[in-house]
């Protein structure tokens, strides 16, 4: 066990390096560059030119991409990200900043999806082909094409505009400070309400099917058959017999997911406000703020690693067959 | 499991929604102190440190915390700030500014001519990375520049310019004593100490920044004891805030200042405004490509364009045709120069005119073999340079010239039109309360040097906007702008298109607010320190308090 931990380690932080090379070339290479957010900024005023080049000197623009890479690598390499081009601030506390609002908006919509969703999977497998289920197949696939902008403007203009029951936009609202410990644990939830289902009901739709359609490849097996003619009980068939075996392709979706608890959503955060990840990304990008992009992209490949570093162990705990040493 | 989540959510629904303001009758035409305005910033603030700031947004705030060296006031002319006099040497090298001696900063402090130095030190000192402001002194002569008293400071230029008292506006005084220790580019993004008539109470970012009224300001008090700004990015969003009361004021899209503005239950407590600030929209030529290097060529393919049509229908007559590089509020706008009328015969007869003919009947038009194929480039998403792209394209189609639309985002366009690898594009600009065109147009401005990326170059434009920014003399430089207008119509370097105007919501219960000349609403004296709330409306107080 402990060696294979170390081994997929090795191979994590190989992969790691592969990323920071591929991804530094890709943020390189597209057209543009951080000085050109400044153009046109300050009205037609002219720029100074010698803050233009401090900056160029500062973030080492001026040299070979080589020796750029090089630089940013050593940062990395001492937990160093560098500062934001734009405003100066360190990309590890603006990450840092941000990143508890994202992870704590999607972890809710991601717990919310799934423990709505898988049970409603297994209650499709268990009445495959009958007309509820296939009503809710289409129902499920009518969700997940929703555009979330939409949907989220029409949960708006309902919810917080018609009624006024649900607040409009952002985390708190502005009497936060003054409010009691439970009056500020209410009012958070209720600033959740919209962003978590905006971002769940299309988890919740992809969940929902892919547990149903995982179940139903199981159910065909030939031990299912075996232990329905030894007279196992229906619920107990689907439960111990099915349902475990069945995690495994669940299990390859967690691996997958995870990263997006940290990634954020740029629609949803721009819409309802939500001071998070996503919006930081797409700003970072359209100014081509190289040091916070490349920030936030290393950040999101180490949780992909350990995601699937995770979902690997996960294989050998859900599947004995599944062996995590080599056998000797 | 179903019935707990139906009893969070009426739990979560049904708690407290702010009441609506009770309605007792209050004299409406005398202003009253107090109240809390809650504005929107459409972009965070990059930080709250003045010198380093790179938006509007940035300086909407700065606006209340700190005071410039001068004003300007609603027809944008200048007015005293936190410098109560100047004289300038009649070589127009030398400001002597005389600082208002009650000025104070928001420590207590006495403002003094020392901080303005450091000011001005920390301004153009490259190692700040703040192109922006250091722009607006790139002639100070720092050796030359002294402190004279406790009030007064006589600043020094390498180079007269007509628009540099203007600049000043962008000197906004820091303390000394606070500003010099620790790390300028960073400590000071989410704190603030400054001269202005309010002081900063808390930030956070992407969410808020409260500013509360100083008692003891120096100068006119202002009548809101509260300024709260509220972070919203999202244009739809932020309208259901503004519909729900929960913002003051928003900035609004044209679709919604279309479908919404004339509704009565809107009308009712919301004011709409429209109207015209320093911005225009244009089509840039890369007057070094061979096939718009002839100002001919130019003239022709911008008489394809319908403005009228464009007015009519894209902008729902919502904005103004413009014809040259100054805006008709400005004073250095000529009058007598025309608006190239809309004639695609007209320009077919030119460009058949200069050989270019369809000689292989496929529908374009050729010279030499090549047709007349050209590439526009615009910003990518949805904006109105999406269709005005796609006007334009229908129309040259008839007189036999291809335009290929290409979106770009404004980074990679940037990039292509500095190198000059482009041939046109559909843009606009916001410019400073002085005319002074030199950045776009001067033949010394052309890249890597400027923003010249039309690669305009013509000796008499370049001696008209030389002198022109030179000249002290405010009727000598209004003829040669004018001059400068009908000459740059002339060459058309770039062809002006539209002037389209900014649209405002104004919640009905904030009173007394008024746009500048160009402006708007903001960053003007007095301006915003006019507005006031009535007593029975003050629905933002108790949300607002200080914590």
């Amino acid at each position: 066990m402990a060696s294979y931990v170390a081994r997929r380690l090795l191979y994590a932080l190989l992969t790691f390096f592969g990323i920071t090379v591929v991804v530094f070339a890709l943020v390189h290479s597209v057209p543009g560059d951080p000085i050109s957010f400044y153009i046109g900024t300050h009205g037609v005023s002219q720029l100074s030119s010698a803050a233009l080049d401090a900056i160029r000197r500062e973030h080492h623009l001026d040299e070979p991409l080589i020796s750029q890479y090089l630089w940013w690598l050593r940062g990395v390499l001492t937990l160093d990200f560098g500062s934001s081009i734009i405003n100066h601030q360190h990309v590890t506390t603006r990450i840092l900043e941000k990143l508890p609002n994202t992870f704590i908006l999607n972890s809710i919509a991601f717990l919310l999806a799934a423990a709505i969703g898988v049970p409603i999977g297994l209650w499709s497998a268990a009445r495959s082909g009958r007309l509820m289920e296939r009503a809710s197949a289409v129902l499920f696939f009518l969700l997940y094409s929703l555009p979330s902008f939409w949907v989220a403007l029409l949960l708006m203009e309902f919810f917080s505009v018609k009624l006024r029951m649900l607040p409009l936009f952002g985390m708190t609202s502005d009497d936060y400070l003054q409010m009691s410990a439970a009056e500020q644990l209410l009012d958070r939830l209720r600033h959740l309400v919209l962003p978590v289902v905006t971002l769940s009901y299309a988890q919740l739709a992809i969940f929902a099917r892919f547990s149903k359609s995982a179940l139903t490849e199981v159910i065909r097996q030939d031990y299912i058959t075996a232990a329905r003619a030894k007279g196992v009980a229906p619920q107990a068939i689907l439960w111990r017999h099915a349902f475990r075996n069945a995690l495994i392709p669940l299990i390859t979706l967690l691996g997958l997911t995870i990263p997006f608890l940290i990634s954020g959503s740029v629609i949803v955060e721009q819409i309802f406000q939500w001071d998070g990840i996503g919006r930081l990304y797409f700003d970072s990008i359209l100014t081509r703020d190289y040091p916070m992009v490349l920030g936030l992209t290393v950040a999101t490949a180490v949780v992909t690693l350990l995601a699937s570093l995770l979902a690997d162990l996960l294989y050998a705990a859900a599947d004995p067959r599944i062996r995590l040493e080599e056998q000797r | 499991m179903k019935r707990y989540l139906a009893a969070l959510f009426l739990v979560l629904a049904c708690s407290n929604e702010r009441p609506l303001p009770p309605t007792t009758s209050v004299d409406e035409s005398t202003p009253q102190e107090g109240g809390t305005v809650v504005r929107r910033l459409q972009s965070d603030v990059s930080t709250l440190n003045p010198i380093l700031s790179t938006s509007g947004y940035d300086r909407f705030v700065a606006f209340f915390l700190f005071t410039p060296m001068v004003h300007f006031d609603v027809n944008l002319q200048v007015i005293p700030g936190l410098a109560e006099k100047w004289d300038i040497a009649p070589d127009g090298k030398l400001y002597t500014f005389h600082l208002n001696p009650s000025a104070t900063f928001s420590d207590g402090s006495p403002v003094r001519a020392s901080d303005v130095l450091f000011t001005l030190k920390k301004i153009v000192d490259p190692q700040n990375e703040a192109p922006q402001i250091a722009g607006s002194f790139e002639q100070l002569d720092l050796r030359n520049t002294k402190v004279i008293d406790d009030h007064t400071i006589a600043v020094a230029f390498k180079q007269e310019l007509a628009a540099q008292l203007a600049h000043f506006n962008d000197l906004l005084v820091l303390p000394e004593h606070v500003y010099s220790k620790g790390d300028f580019k960073t400590d000071f993004a989410a704190r603030a100490v400054g001269s202005g008539p309010y002081r900063l109470v808390r930030r956070e970012p992407g969410k808020e920044i409260l500013l509360e009224r100083r008692p003891e300001y120096w100068g006119k008090r202002p009548y809101l004891q509260q300024v709260l700004f509220k972070v919203i990015i999202d244009d739809g969003t932020a309208w259901n805030a503004m519909k729900r009361g929960d913002i003051d004021e928003s900035m609004i899209a044209a679709d919604t200042w279309l479908m919404e503005s004339r509704r009565p239950e809107l009308t009712k407590t919301i004011d709409f405004r429209r109207f015209y600030t320093l911005t225009y929209n244009y089509v840039p030529w890369n007057t070094r490509d061979p096939m718009l290097s002839d100002k001919r060529v130019r003239h022709a393919l911008a008489m394809c364009i319908d403005l009228k049509s464009i007015i009519d229908n894209l902008y729902h007559g919502t904005a103004r045709a413009m014809n040259g590089p100054f805006t008709p509020d400005q004073w250095a706008y000529n009058p007598d120069v025309p608006v190239i009328e809309y004639n695609p015969q007209q320009a077919q007869r030119i460009l058949n005119s200069l050989g270019w003919l369809d000689t292989n009947h496929d529908g374009i038009l050729d010279k030499g073999g090549k047709p007349f194929k050209i590439e526009m480039l615009i910003s990518g998403g949805a904006n109105p340079s999406n269709p005005f792209s796609q006007l334009f394209q229908s129309e040259l189609r008839k007189i036999g010239v291809q335009l290929v639309i290409t979106p770009l985002d404004p980074s990679a366009f940037i990039q292509r039109a500095l190198a000059g690898n482009y041939q046109c594009a559909y843009l606009s600009w916001d410019l400073d309360p002085d005319p002074d065109p030199f950045p776009l147009f001067h033949s010394s401005q052309i890249p890597p040097h400027g923003q010249n990326f039309v690669f305009y170059s013509n000796p008499e434009a370049d001696r008209l906007m030389e002198e022109g920014r030179r000249e002290l003399d405010q009727s000598k430089r209004t003829t040669i702008y004018h001059q400068l207008h009908a000459l740059l119509a002339d060459d058309q370097p770039y062809t002006w298109t539209v002037q389209v105007s900014s649209k405002w919501a104004i919640n009905k219960r904030v009173h007394n607010v008024k746009e500048s000349r160009g402006w708007g609403l903001f960053k003007w004296y007095p301006g915003e320190l006019d507005w006031w709330i009535p007593s029975n409306q003050r629905t933002h107080d108790a949300a607002a308090r200080r914590r």
